[in-house]
């Protein structure tokens, strides 16, 4: 046991602390600081990314929860970085926000690390209760209420679901590690119990996952949330909940799990597509887009395998750039406008330019179109997929993918095809083009030139 | 860097560069895309001097590795196949590229997408890699939706997004066929030539699922009967310049990617498909045609007379198995190239009418013959290519698919209905010809004025090379000789 391995997590919640016994107001200091915290976790996290361990048989540190850690850090200090230039949060309490912040932070990342159920548990319990609170912290707007209460029920319902869950596994097991699960054998007599107890936790996790059916607080939660908190509900506990099923599915394909989750996957990609096709808000647009992206990862676990699994890993890290750079361009454009209807987007490519390609950039690769870096996620999922003969599972897919291309393309049309609806010149402030200068530069060199990104999930993969 | 990649790259470099520099500097903004089209041309001229006509395989191959996790590599090389339509492709950029000179709106986006088009399209002839050619196969087509959804006619943005639409419905199933290609070999290997090389390996029914999933594709591309719906609205809509690399150089890549990849990594199912191939040709050449006589529209026209042009190539590809295996498969090598000088002059041409009468309607015309001598002798020379009257380029091109056709016996029946094709595209154009240059002229135009030093520029070298090539047409046969024989190989010894 080491508990120098966990200083990251450790650190996180002292700054976080401090936060809030500081009672900082200024946006400045708590941001800068937080900033600062999550850089120094993130050094903390490669400076043991060599180890192979775990603390208490709990919490792994190896690899693969480097490899999640990294991408969740980078995840929350880049919308951070949108929290901090959104125009709605203008008057909020800084220090309170950021706090809370390194809070879910620290829920993801053990998250993303866990070994035991119990872990998992209490994580998920800590990224709930703070997704609840950021979403609803513009305490005077009313849409932002609805929201928190919206993920509030919904939250304590899939906790339910899932702590059920696991006292079925439990009962079935006698033990709550994953470890446990995964080295147990379908045939015996408590078989009934396990799988019953696996599809509450799968339900409990489809939550999270927000893949359908369990999608339907997703457009109205991330339309109330102030769009910065949209953008890390979007991306971050997506992130983690996949790390925690790669780490819990490998042995999934005895117990007949793939079809279940071929099925899912369909669902998710074919009803978050259709739906999307409709959307006039942006935010709204892009919330079934999450919806039907899940769908596609989803495929990396039916495939399973070394290759499989390592389409997940690439495809998360895809999604949370990709993902994170379209909403930085919403803010930059809704700042101006103060508004996230798809008519704000009219004729940005003469207002600004290098925005608009940016966010070409971003849809591109969220339609899959290479040289982007999600082509090389569709590329991997679509090949785990073919390499274990879902082919049917895979035309679906692609048919998917061209579907997609059409509402993604609204934005783009109303960006290039349009007449501006207004001269005014769109700001750029330093968190808003840190956010899209990162996003996009690795959404284009990592689409270019994917070797290092591959290789390195290669190896962490179990 | 080799010569193929600087090929490739620098109408790239030149696309970066455009972009940094402020929209109101035109002249900078033309002069980089003029150069960097013109050193694209002016090393593919090179290439075509130094290549070796002797060789059947791969030449200036430069290979480097790219994804090792899926044993993908950085592989560009050309061969008899692809060296005409590099040419080509560079040939008909730097001309579309002078023909633009006179667009002001957003210039620099305009340069921008069209250079980033040239890279894409030579990426596609150039890669001998499959997963390279995919990235390029796709990457064309983002600057194609807004090249015609920005700078086109009345329904440019419908037509933009059911041309991207519609191609990327047909290329995620290259992507699928690629990837079950990939899964079926040992060792897996996205490399074509290596692919070809373990086609023994692949059985019966693989091969016609994949050759499906290929073709799927390839046909929206080319574009084959049923799927040619996108492709007349598409032409209509694009501006001058965007028609001629639609038509140039876009419409070929379905038939060089059945003739680079299908052919000779599924043969088994090739053979078994020769005969649904001939008869969509047929459908191809006799629809087409009638289509385009039904056209008042001169674009129009030009648009489904494609059509007809690109069954040709097909009907000379089905020659395969047969006795004249290699002259069908020349003269569809030959046909996509004579077809992109002829209907490539021919847009510009049209264009060149549409821009002094904002009208291409056949009907409003009449006598321009008497006003307009250079523009009527330079489109009365392409029309009767078009149409393949001996002396001219189109002439060789499509008799070499006929005589490749006739070689098989059952095909014979089928060659004689195309052959109606060819005598309702000469009507078509003829009539063409006697509606607006002869007859009555119509006192509207009295203003009309002749073509322009840019226009010139931008027609007559394709003018030249028809009627070069229709004299001596060896100069080109000759380069594809030894890799088309090569092919033939294939479906003779099995």
């Amino acid at each position: 046991m080491n508990l120098l391995w966990i200083t990251p997590e450790i650190f996180l919640s002292a700054a976080a602390l401090l936060l809030f016994a500081g009672n900082i107001r200024r946006r400045r200091i708590a941001v800068g600081f937080t900033m600062m915290a999550l850089v120094m976790a993130g050094i903390l996290v490669l400076k043991f990314i060599y180890e192979n361990g775990s603390v208490l048989e709990t919490a792994a540190v190896d690899g693969m929860s480097a490899f999640f850690k990294l991408l969740l850090l980078a995840g929350m200090s880049l919308s951070l970085g949108l929290a901090n230039d959104s125009a709605e949060m203008k008057e909020i309490s800084w220090g309170t926000f950021c706090g809370v912040w390194l809070l879910s932070t620290v829920g993801l990342m053990m998250l993303a690390a866990s070994l035991d159920l119990i872990l998992v548990v209490v994580s998920l319990e800590l990224i709930g209760i703070s997704s609840f609170i950021l979403t609803g912290f513009l305490k005077r707007e009313k849409r932002s209420m609805e929201a928190a209460i919206k993920i509030f029920l919904v939250g304590a319902l899939s906790s339910a679901l899932f702590i059920y869950g696991i006292s079925l596994v439990y009962g079935a097991l006698g033990s709550t590690s994953l470890a446990a699960l995964a080295g147990f054998s379908f045939q015996g007599p408590d078989r009934l119990c396990l799988v019953g107890g696996l599809l509450f936790v799968i339900a409990g996790l489809g939550f999270k996952l927000a893949v359908v059916p369990f999608h339907m607080w997703v457009p109205d939660t991330f339309e109330g949330a102030p769009t910065p908190v949209t953008a890390y509900l979007s991306v971050a506990p997506k992130i983690a909940a996949l790390a925690l099923l790669v780490r819990a599915l490998p042995f999934h394909g005895a117990a007949g799990l793939s079809p279940l989750l071929a099925v899912l996957a369909v669902a998710s990609m074919t009803l978050g597509n259709l739906a999307a096709l409709r959307q006039t808000s942006v935010k709204r647009l892009l919330a079934y887009s999450s919806i039907a992206q899940m769908g596609y990862i989803l495929l990396g676990f039916v495939a399973a395998g070394t290759l499989g699994l390592s389409s997940v890993l690439v495809y998360s890290a895809a999604y949370l750039f990709m993902n994170l750079g379209a909403f930085a361009c919403l803010i930059a454009v809704s700042n101006e406008s103060g508004s996230d209807r798809l008519e704000s987007f009219d004729g940005l490519a003469r207002r600004s330019f290098p925005l608009a390609l940016l966010a070409t950039v971003f849809l591109l690769s969220l339609t899959g179109i290479p040289p982007m870096l999600g082509f090389v996620a569709k590329f991997s999922v679509f090949a785990a997929a073919i390499s274990e003969r879902w082919f049917l599972l895979s035309v679906i897919g692609v048919l998917n993918s061209v579907v997609s291309l059409y509402y993604y393309f609204r934005i783009v049309h109303s960006m290039f095809f349009s007449e501006p609806s207004s001269s005014v010149p769109i700001r750029w402030s330093w968190g808003l083009s840190g956010c899209l200068v990162v996003s996009a530069l690795i959404t284009v060199l990592a689409g270019l030139w994917p070797a290092g990104l591959l290789a390195w999930v290669q190896q962490v993969v179990p | 860097m080799g010569i193929l990649s600087a090929i490739v790259f620098v109408p790239l470099a030149g696309a970066l560069a455009v972009l940094v520099v402020p929209e109101k500097k035109r002249n900078v903004i033309q002069a980089i895309s003029v150069m960097a089209s013109l050193v694209s041309l002016a090393l593919s001229v090179w290439l075509l001097a130094r290549f070796d006509v002797s060789v059947a395989g791969v030449q200036f191959a430069e290979k480097t590795g790219w994804i090792p996790l899926f044993n993908v590599h950085y592989f560009l090389g050309v061969d008899g196949l692809s060296i005409l339509l590099v040419a080509l492709t560079t040939l008909l950029s730097f001309l579309a590229v002078v023909a633009s000179l006179h667009i002001e709106l957003r210039i620099r986006e305009y340069f921008f997408w069209f250079l980033l088009l040239e890279t894409g399209m030579l990426g596609v002839f150039l890669s001998l890699d499959f997963f390279l050619f995919y990235v390029f196969w796709e990457v064309m087509l983002v600057p194609m939706y807004f090249l015609v959804g920005i700078w086109g006619g009345p329904k440019k943005e419908y037509a933009a997004i059911k041309f991207f639409l519609y191609t990327l419905f047909g290329s995620v199933f290259i992507l699928l066929g690629m990837l079950g290609l990939y899964f079926a070999s040992d060792p897996h290997t996205f490399d074509m030539i290596e692919l070809a090389g373990q086609a023994s390996r692949f059985a019966f029914g693989f091969q016609i699922a994949a050759f499906l999933a290929f073709y799927l594709g390839f046909a929206i591309k080319i574009p084959a009967f049923p799927f040619h719906t996108w492709l007349p609205l598409a032409h209509v809509e694009a501006p001058t310049a965007v028609s001629v690399l639609l038509a140039g150089v876009l419409l070929k890549m379905g038939v060089y990617g059945l003739l680079r990849i299908s052919y000779p990594i599924l043969p088994q199912a090739t053979r078994w498909f020769l005969f649904p191939l001939l008869i969509i040709a047929v459908i191809n050449i006799v629809y087409g045609a009638f289509c385009a006589m039904a056209q008042k529209d001169m674009k129009r026209m030009v648009a489904y007379s494609s059509i007809n042009h690109m069954g040709y190539c097909l009907l000379g590809m089905v020659a395969v198995a047969g006795s004249n295996a290699a002259a069908g498969l020349s003269g569809a090598v030959f046909q996509m190239v004579t077809h992109g000088l002829i209907t490539g002059s021919l847009f510009l041409l049209v264009g060149v009418i549409y821009d002094r009468a904002h009208t291409r309607n056949i009907d409003d015309f009449g006598g321009l013959g008497s006003r307009l001598p250079v523009f009527t002798a330079l489109m009365t020379v392409q029309a009767m290519a078009s149409l393949g009257l001996p002396g001219l380029a189109g002439f060789i091109s499509e008799f070499l698919c006929f005589l490749g056709a006739f070689g098989t016996a059952a095909y014979r029946v089928f060659v004689v209905v195309a052959v109606i094709g060819i005598v309702v595209t000469a009507a078509f154009l003829l009539k063409l010809i006697k509606d607006v240059f002869l007859g009555k002229f119509n006192e509207k135009w009295a203003g009309l004025t002749d073509m322009n030093a840019r226009e010139l520029i931008a027609v007559v070298p394709l003018v030249i090379l028809t009627v070069y090539l229709g004299l001596q047409p060896h100069v080109a046969l000759r380069m594809m000789e030894a890799t088309v024989s090569q092919i033939a190989m294939i479906f003779k010894a099995g």
